[in-house]
């Protein structure tokens, strides 16, 4: 032992003595440093995009494991931060939906299943999923798969949506709805006392109208589509206007909405709540459904407006993205301005505030200023009560109600203008359901 | 000692969904010191809502109203408590879901409103409305009866809580009841 400790001391004696004189024998020739080589990190491939989420726990829908084990235990509730999922790395997620309660993920592959699901599953919203025969899973704590009724197996998926408690789903082989029908917003017809969480049933509607389906939305009762000729069908949930069908009754077949988009090429159209605001290949806005918030105003000063009105007064340029909240509408235009108007928490200050006249929000809180001066917002997305904005470098920008620290800003109070969220990698894509926000983001390198 | 009061309270369809909120909501009702007389899950059908909400009959959101009420199951619950009608009204916030969010963020509908029809809860508002509405949902329930036998035993807390089915009963009766907890 002793003989031991003896050793040691002199080892450290050796060990400074050698790093206390150092003397170099031949001098370090310039040169020799660019023949060295140079160290490469890793690129990663062109297809491999990372998954974060952040916002509530509880509901599953984060894909996160978390189990209740007892009562007395703290458990944590929702995720402040950006959390990376596990999922997407060892499945190339190329897109993905939120709901309320559950989040969908489309993966990229050729074979096997295109389709994941976490979250609430009450509905069937996202598939049945059971662990014995006739007791399906209320809820789903990480993404399983979903089987969609594909012919080929090589079929893409284009895009999905969720709503409250329904998924559309759109591939080269049209589209797929599943989930809660109680309004018909799944496109088939109302079957009273129908038990959802029991069932299996997709509908599959291949084409509306004899043309191919290009975009889908759904709002959290009602679903919206854009066909190929820029035409926009709706089904669901009518009681505030909001499929636009010119009625207030639930709607079970694809319609054609009218009104003042009738002869226009819509290239979008948006809606989380039951407010749609849709944008056309001008760079004109539309809107219809619940408008007790002051989203539109009309002469009758009605609440609800059941046909698609051209929102003129906006005055904001030409309109290149739009998101509808739940009480609030956000455009960016062409030169990436941002424009709030409604009711809420609309960005501009530090109150909740209600405002017919579209108010502009600062470039700078968007990130402008003089070391970026090419920052601006590309992309707007809108939750129930809060609304993110993508800007061209990669960054997001959250504002709005905190519910279940949806915006991963680290804290649980609501934000009264857009502050940046921290995430490791340039942001594609984000979606907002109602206390949970996925990003879909590009690596650093 | 003043009697308790009761109240008709309903969980709606959306909430009745989502089993993390409804047992959350549950939790609320018990620590606010309600007792729970009597518990029933029901799906409203058009008449039975047409009629309940007779008196909205005019307004603007009365379709909306009714048919977001028969889109699904609800949960329906007589509670007892003093001031039972004021004090649900206020645990369960105002009706504006957009506006409770901001003014009563810790309500029932400020946490779990999805939009204002989708308010989550219904409570009754008077103690007229209280006697109509259990009369349309519990015509078995004898309000008076309840008063003169149950009551006394309600206030003297002589009761036993049964989770299963989310109900209080008296103690002599619950001897014949499985325990659960």
């Amino acid at each position: 032992m002793l003989n031991n400790t003896k050793r040691v001391s002199y080892c450290i004696l050796a060990f400074n003595k050698r790093f206390m004189s150092v003397k170099r024998k031949y001098p370090i020739n310039p040169d020799d440093a660019k023949t060295l080589p140079v160290f490469e990190y890793g690129v990663s491939k062109d297809s491999y995009r990372r998954v974060f989420v952040w916002g509530n726990l509880q509901t599953g829908a984060l894909g996160v494991p978390y189990l209740k084990k007892n009562r007395n235990t703290l458990q944590r509730e929702c995720l402040g931060a950006p959390k990376r999922l596990g999922f997407a790395e060892k499945f190339p997620v190329k897109t993905a939906a939120c709901g309320f309660g559950f989040t969908a993920f489309a993966v990229d592959t050729d074979s096997g299943h295109k389709l994941y699901g976490t979250g609430l599953n009450t509905d069937s919203q996202i598939g049945r999923h059971e662990i014995r025969s006739g007791h399906p899973l209320e809820i789903i704590y990480f993404p399983q798969p979903i089987h969609l009724p594909l012919k080929n197996p090589k079929t893409k998926i284009k895009k999905i949506s969720a709503g409250r408690a329904h998924l559309a789903v759109l591939t080269d082989e049209g589209l797929f709805l599943l989930g809660n029908n109680s309004y018909g917003q799944c496109g088939r017809k109302i079957i009273q006392d129908e038990n959802y969480f029991m069932s299996n049933y997709i509908n599959h509607v291949r084409h509306i109208d004899g043309q191919t389906i290009k975009d889908i939305e759904c709002g959290q009762d009602h679903t919206l589509a854009i066909t190929e000729n820029g035409a926009v069908f709706s089904c669901g949930w009518g009681a505030d206007g909001q499929t636009g069908l010119g009625t207030f009754n639930n709607v079970s077949v694809f319609s054609r909405v009218k009104g003042d988009i009738e002869s226009e090429h819509i290239i979008k159209v948006a809606s989380r709540s039951d407010f749609v605001l849709a944008l056309n290949n001008k760079g004109e806005v539309f809107g219809w459904g619940n408008a007790e918030y002051d989203q539109i105003r009309n002469q009758r000063n009605e609440q609800q407006i059941c046909h698609p009105t051209h929102l003129k007064h906006l005055g904001v340029g030409k309109v290149q993205d739009v998101g509808a909240g739940g009480s609030f509408c956000v455009v960016v235009n062409d030169k990436g301005e941002v424009f709030t108007w409604g009711f809420g928490i609309l960005g501009a200050g530090p109150k909740v505030e209600q405002s017919f006249k579209p108010i502009k929000l600062a470039e700078s809180l968007f990130g402008r200023n003089d070391f970026q001066p090419d920052s601006r917002v590309v992309k707007v997305v809108c939750g129930l009560s809060y609304a993110v904005a993508v800007t061209s470098l990669g960054d997001i920008y959250a504002w709005g109600r905190n519910l279940r620290s949806c915006l991963g800003l680290g804290s649980e109070k609501d934000q009264y203008f857009p502050f940046k969220v921290s995430l490791g990698g340039y942001v594609e894509r984000v979606f907002c359901g109602y206390d949970h926000t996925v990003a879909i983001c590009k690596p650093f390198i | 000692m003043r009697p308790l009061q009761l109240t008709f309270a309903i969980i709606k369809p959306h909430v009745v969904k989502q089993p993390l909120v409804l047992e959350t909501i549950r939790d609320m009702i018990l620590t606010s010191n309600f007792k729970v007389v009597k518990t029933r899950r029901h799906a409203f059908t058009l008449k039975e809502a047409e009629l309940f909400y007779e008196e909205h009959r005019n307004k603007f959101f009365y379709n909306r109203l009714v048919t977001f009420m028969t889109s699904g199951p609800s949960d329906f619950y007589i509670l007892a408590r003093d001031d039972a009608i004021k004090e649900w009204r206020k645990l369960m916030g105002p009706t504006k879901v957009f506006k409770t969010q901001f003014e009563a963020p810790d309500s029932i509908r400020g946490q779990f409103g999805l939009s204002d029809t989708r308010n989550a809860t219904h409570g009754s508002d008077s103690p007229e409305s209280v006697r109509k509405e259990v009369g349309l949902f519990f015509p078995h329930f004898d309000i008076e009866n309840w008063y003169q036998e149950e009551e006394p035993k309600f206030r003297a807390n002589q009761l036993e809580f049964i989770r299963e089915f989310f109900i209080h009963k008296v103690i002599e009766d619950a001897r014949t009841v499985k325990k659960t907890e």
